[in-house]
């Protein structure tokens, strides 16, 4: 410090100091503002930008996942219907061959001797089924009297296999519109079998179903285990 | 000598001042910078959504055309297969009808496996 008064000269040049360093404080103090506003700045937009990118990735992923999943449903119904398609077709023809098979078994009543023993067969049949002491053998108007001639053996037979005897009326009361055959009534009318070549037939269909498949459409591709 | 002090206080008084003005200038500069950074960061968001949008337009038309390839495919496919159900049952329908027809008239009297035979 001066110990004596300063002149002009000092005084002035001691302003000029107060004031550089007054201007001096004053850019460094904005300098710092600025320096920190960049920074917020850069934080902010990084953040701000960052945080949509994320909702807008999510939204994205969200209908893009969604598009898949309709994609797979199509396809999925697509080979639903395919297969649909197919089993209608293989149902298609089982129905037409069942159809024909019906529209032939009529002839089947024509070839006298085979049918003849078929019907005493069938009568013998009927009988170990039913095992009563006696029954009434129905049949078509037309075939009254080959069934006729043929009760006496039909009774034979039976009692060679199951060692009873059973009494037997006929009966012809069968509609000719049917293709053949017997039905055994027995027990005062409580007992009925129906051995028809029609009944015969359609119980066919049901059982042989799995070999007519398999005759007709070859082995199946999706199984894997055969007893 | 009170004049020149009024003169020395007046000059450190406007460079007070001239400070002052620096400083602020700095601080409207900071706030202009945070307003800033909203603006730039929405123009950057919709600049990324665009893209993002155009990505998944562009995926979404390639699955379009291959959706419209599956269905042909398959339909194929199953014209093929229906094809063969009917050429196979042609083959076979005689043999099998045949079979049917013999069973309906094969019979076999048996007496139940359970009984035996009276004397």
């Amino acid at each position: 410090m001066a110990s004596r008064p300063l002149n002009d000269e000092e005084v002035l040049s001691e302003m000029n100091k107060m004031v550089a360093f007054i201007k001096q404080e004053a850019l460094e103090k904005a300098r710092e503002v600025k320096v920190k506003a960049d920074e917020e700045f850069a934080i902010d937009k990084a953040k701000l930008v960052k945080q949509e990118q994320q909702a807008i990735d999510a939204q994205f992923e969200k209908k893009r996942k969604g598009a898949e999943t309709a994609q797979k449903i199509h396809q999925s119904t697509l080979t639903n219907k395919s297969r649909l398609r197919l089993l209608h077709r293989r149902e298609e023809h089982l129905q037409s061959l069942f159809a024909s098979a019906r529209a032939q078994i009529s002839r089947l009543a024509n070839d006298e001797a085979r049918y003849v023993e078929f019907l005493e067969r069938v009568i013998v049949q009927g009988l170990l089924y039913i095992l009563e002491p006696s029954a009434t053998v129905c049949v078509r108007a037309k075939d009254k009297t080959i069934v006729a001639r043929t009760l006496d053996a039909a009774v034979k037979t039976y009692n060679d296999i199951s060692g009873r005897q059973v009494a037997l009326e006929l009966d012809a009361s069968l509609s000719d519109e049917l293709a053949g055959g017997v039905k055994l009534v027995s027990g005062s009318r409580r007992i009925t079998l129906n051995n028809t070549l029609d009944e015969r037939l359609r119980l066919l269909e049901d059982r042989m179903l799995p070999e007519i498949r398999y005759d007709l459409f070859g082995p199946n591709g999706n199984r894997k285990f055969y007893t | 000598m009170a004049a020149q002090q009024s003169q020395g206080i007046q000059t450190l008084l406007e460079a007070e001042k001239e400070a002052a003005k620096v400083v602020q200038q700095a601080r409207q500069y900071r706030v202009q910078r945070l307003k800033d950074a909203r603006t730039e960061a929405a123009r950057e968001i919709e600049a990324y959504r665009k893209v993002k949008e155009q990505e998944f337009s562009a995926f979404q038309s390639s699955h379009a055309g291959s959706t419209q390839d599956a269905q042909s495919i398959i339909d194929k496919e199953t014209e093929d297969k229906l094809d063969q159900i009917t050429a196979a049952y042609k083959a076979h329908q005689d043999d099998v009808l045949g079979k049917l027809l013999d069973r309906v008239v094969l019979v076999e009297p048996e007496l139940h496996r359970n009984l035996r035979k009276q004397q």
